[in-house]
């Protein structure tokens, strides 16, 4: 392969980097911890296992279901939930603290047809075909999985993999098809496509989809997550408690007017025997467990995990462990109720101090105990799987299930609410550094420096955690979007980040343990990010310059503009007009699978943690929550549009040095090169020229050298500020189900890798078929030259407040941070980032030549994790279109 | 009889798992030890007939598969 030799001015062996050129060695991140020797034997244990998919719980779900044809939705579908759970067989590793899981295997899943089936038919099914003909698997078509680690990427044996990720065993799969089959044409994904395409556009949906313009769509695929847990029912009442509450409520609404109540409790109800059938069917193998063992210490830690499952079966929890047992139960229980991703157990540190105060007072817990719980429930996370399509799991995902726990931000009277569990949080978080949970600092001036060195020594050591989030601009987003719903200033503090970087609104909830009472935060909104998921931005300007045609295809995608684009304001004014269509067509569509999923499929166990709906009597689906306005509109590629828009305004515009003609032409002809599909390369460093790429080596120069986003460039900057503005305010234009305006989104996740694998050559230079720019405010790869205070004053350029987040990625050469002096100017860097008006920074602490030997030597680097984009992943696990982003990264030898 | 098979058997993943007498490693598909007792599965119980490779039906009227486990099957028998 022949490198690029004239973007990055030098060989593609020297990778992109601000300040010093690096050394000839690789430079190693500071020491690391270990973790405890439990903790070390679970994560070998994890390294050495695979994603594995089970059919026990659909299997009964359906079977339930089919009993009870006739019966009103919502107890048919706890009816169903209830049969599932009691029927999961348990399974209790050896040294495990916190017992349970989604299903019997490790990382254990299963698929939940009742949302979508189509997926797991053969492909020789006709009712597979039948759903290939839509553009719903265009998304699976351009995403590439990871090869290594946990991923089943083939089928061996008695093991069938599904989609490259999950392994499944042969003799389920019959089972598995005739489960499916039950749901054609009743699941969430069938009859949300029956009725959606009666909106009136529906067909430029299908292209927008089948170019992928569009990632996914929101309701039959993740229509839960992106939000906070709540765990303070559990823990205040315990489950025989809850039930207390529903009887109650149940009596005061039967007969009465509003009669969904009624059901509503009754199916909570039902859903509560079902947990604890289940939580008892663990404690009695935990019994059998104990009843083979030989070791003293394992047979009391099995009877421990019995007495202890059996006691929270019904009652509150007694102690710290009790507690953080009850949120774990409480947290598969919910992922086991949908397709989910960013189920985020939010300030958890704050949720369970109580429990650990008091344990820590009376003498019954030490800190080295609580690190080692700690690092058990890490491990507990870290296991968790997401059954979903290829394009969901791997193209957005990157097999990431996205379990943000906050640390940090103010306390329901406006100080610090940073405590000592949170300062044993973040060392288990480097003693035993797993993806999950992932962290995030919720940073704010009133925490204090000891607690914010902390998380810049866990920072240091290359976990890609804590993201650094202002809690200033969160707050400010927040009572802005929540005042209409009666948000006030003191429950604005309550919030936290739900998924990657969500930000999602809280409440204050009054836990009442040993006669005083704590105010502990909890989530208190459905998913915070459903509704139009990932648009392609430069896709869309692709369409514009092409008058409405997806070139990959050929397709007609939008109406044709037929303008001559004769001025950069037509340009921008049809993007504009393209982009509004795109984002009602879905809102639109997206509504109508989210309405079909409250009627076919309403969430329960998530319902009844969140404030309100326990108190009101209604599910989440029909406003429960305390907060609803909570869909919204996600981009990806916006520093490439901008970039493109500055290509063509200066180049074409402003010094008319090429035609639009000419710069279409080599568009089309990938500017001499082949596409990243064709090498197998996805990023711009390293690219093959075709032996007639000198034909258009002067425009390919012209479009690079033009101003790039993140070099606090006036030129560049302001069409980004102009986008930013208009895009925020546009979002309020469309309602969505709860007949709420939407917010904007930006977060890329993973979807920049296959949305840029269908995009052809961009105006600013990129090559067809490589990554976008990953998350909103990162520039693109090798483009920010004027050093990270440069790319700050680009960022914050526009008010972040305007949006539900914004999303910046660095990576920083480890000898730049290294020692206390290299802490202090980390520290003060990212404070200088925050206090200047931007919302969220988080860092890849390694050495690009170290990621660039793990791709070669995989099996070297197991337990190797990097950042991506709002998650932190095993390097391993990554597809390779994203190894490649990380790889091209911009790296900083220096950050002064 | 495979480890598969056995009461014993504790899965790790669906390749593998774990003896949950000894504690060692074992995989899946190998032939059981001396110690097999047969798992609780729906291909032991009398409620299941089988009717087609992998596929069964559970008293007389659900669809059922062999292999599945029913140690949380109240109607187990």
């Amino acid at each position: 392969m022949t490198a690029n030799k004239d973007f990055s001015g030098s060989s593609a062996d020297v990778y992109n980097y601000y300040g010093t050129k690096p050394g000839e060695d690789i430079q190693t991140r500071e020491a690391k911890k270990e973790p405890t020797p439990r903790a070390q034997k679970e994560r070998q244990m994890y390294f050495d296992s695979k994603s594995s998919a089970s059919v026990e719980f659909p299997y009964w779900y359906t079977r339930r279901w089919k009993q009870l044809e006739g019966e009103v939705a919502i107890i048919r579908r706890a009816e169903a939930l209830k049969s599932g759970f009691e029927h999961l067989t348990p399974a209790i590793l050896p040294g495990e603290l916190l017992a349970m899981r989604k299903a019997n295997y490790l990382r254990g899943s299963y698929p939940m047809p009742w949302l979508s089936e189509g997926f797991f038919l053969a492909k020789e099914d006709e009712l597979y075909k039948e759903a290939q003909k839509s553009g719903k698997v265009s998304a699976d078509e351009v995403t590439t999985m990871g090869q290594g680690g946990g991923n089943v990427t083939k089928s061996v044996g008695n093991v069938i993999s599904i989609a490259g990720k999950f392994g499944l065993r042969k003799e389920e799969m019959p089972i598995l098809i005739n489960t499916a089959k039950e749901w054609f044409n009743k699941s969430v994904d069938d009859v949300g496509h029956k009725y959606e395409q009666l909106v009136p556009g529906y067909n430029t949906k299908e292209e927008i989809m089948r170019a992928v313009i569009c990632m996914f769509d929101s309701g039959y695929t993740l229509p839960q997550g992106r939000e906070v847990m709540n765990y303070y029912y559990p823990l205040q009442f315990g489950i025989e408690g809850i039930k207390n509450i529903c009887k109650e409520k149940q009596d005061q609404s039967a007969g009465y007017p509003d009669m969904d109540r009624l059901y509503f409790y009754k199916a909570v109800f039902t859903m509560l025997e079902g947990l604890q059938t289940w939580i008892l069917n663990y404690a009695k193998e935990a019994r059998f467990m104990a009843s083979l063992e030989n070791s003293k210490d394992q047979k009391e830690e099995y009877l421990d995990i019995v007495e202890r499952l059996e006691w929270l079966s019904k009652n509150k929890p007694r102690t710290f462990h009790d507690a953080l047992q009850l949120v774990w139960i409480f947290h598969v229980a919910v992922l086991n109720e949908d397709a989910i991703s960013g189920l985020s157990p939010g300030r958890l540190g704050q949720v369970l101090y109580p429990f650990w105060k008091q344990d820590m007072e009376n003498g019954h817990l030490t800190k080295e105990r609580t690190i080692e719980l700690l690092e058990c429930m890490r491990m507990k996370f870290t296991e968790l799987d997401c059954f979903a399509s290829m394009g969901v799991v791997g193209g957005v995902l990157s097999g990431n299930t996205f379990n943000n726990l906050c640390i940090g931000g103010l306390d329901k009277d406006g100080y610090s609410a940073a405590n000592e569990l949170e300062m044993l949080i973040i060392e288990s978080a480097m003693s035993c550094d797993t993806p999950q949970p992932t962290l995030s600092l919720l940073f704010d001036e009133k925490l204090p420096e000891e607690f914010l060195l902390k998380g810049i020594e866990c920072t240091k050591i290359g976990t890609g955690y804590p993201a650094w989030i202002s809690n200033r601009v969160a707050m400010d987003f927040l009572l802005n979007n929540f005042k209409k719903e009666g948000m006030q200033l003191e429950e604005a503090r309550a919030w936290a980040i739900g998924g990657c970087l969500e930000t999602s609104p809280g409440s204050w909830m009054p836990l009442e343990l040993n006669g005083e009472i704590y105010f502990i935060p909890g989530g208190s909104a459905p998913a915070t990010s459903v509704g139009v998921h990932f648009i392609s931005l430069p896709k869309i300007l692709e369409a514009v310059l092409f008058d409405g045609l997806d070139k990959r295809t050929g397709r007609r995608v939008y109406p044709a503009h037929g303008s001559k684009l004769e001025s950069y304001e037509e340009i921008w004014t049809i993007f504009k007009k393209y982009f509004s269509l795109t984002v009602e067509v879905l809102t639109l569509t997206n509504n109508i699978q989210h309405d079909i999923w409250g009627k076919v499929s309403p969430s329960i166990i998530n319902s009844m943690l969140k404030p309100d709906c326990l108190e009101v009597g209604k599910d989440i689906s029909h406003k429960g929550c305390r907060y609803n306005r909570t869909f919204n509109v996600e981009i990806c590629g916006g520093v490439n549009l901008v970039n493109s828009l500055s290509s063509i305004k200066k180049n074409v515009f402003d010094e008319n040095k090429i035609s639009l003609q000419e710069l279409k032409a080599a568009i089309e002809s990938n500017f001499g090169y082949l596409s990243a599909l064709e090498t197998g390369s996805y990023s711009l460093i390293e690219q093959v020229k075709k032996k007639n790429y000198m034909d258009w080596l002067k425009i390919h120069k012209l479009c690079l050298d033009a101003p790039k986003y993140g070099n606090d460039d006036k030129y560049v900057d302001n069409i980004f500020k102009e986008w930013q503005i208009w895009f925020s305010k546009m979002c309020e234009n469309y309602l969505s189900i709860y007949n709420e305006p939407l917010y904007s989104c930006q977060i890329s996740v993973s979807t920049h890798a296959p949305m840029g694998a269908v995009t052809l050559a961009t105006p600013d230079g990129r090559l067809c078929g490589t990554t976008f720019a990953d998350g909103s405010v990162s520039a693109y790869p090798g483009t920010d030259k004027n050093g990270p205070y440069a790319l700050f004053n680009s960022a914050t350029c526009y008010n972040h407040a305007l949006s539900q987040n914004s999303q910046l990625n660095m990576k920083i050469h480890p000898s730049v941070v290294r020692g206390r002096e290299g802490s202090r100017k980390f520290l003060e860097m990212i404070k200088a980032y925050l206090r200047s008006g931007a919302f969220h920074a988080q860092f890849n602490i390694v050495d690009s030549r170290m990621l660039k030997d793990a791709q070669k030597n995989p099996d070297k680097y197991r337990g190797l994790m990097v950042r991506v984009a709002g998650f932190t992943q095993y390097w391993v696990e990554l597809g390779k279109q994203i190894q490649d982003e990380v790889i091209a990264r911009t790296e900083y030898e220096q950050i002064g | 009889m495979n480890h598969y098979d056995c009461k014993y058997y504790l899965n790790i993943d669906v390749f593998k798992g774990i003896c949950k007498r000894d504690k060692g490693n074992i995989n899946a598909d190998d032939a059981a030890c001396e110690n097999f007792e047969k798992a609780q599965k729906c291909k032991h119980c009398s409620n299941f007939s089988l009717t087609a490779n992998d596929l069964g039906v559970c008293m007389s009227k659900y669809d059922a598969y062999p292999e599945m486990n029913a140690v949380t099957c109240n109607d187990f028998k």
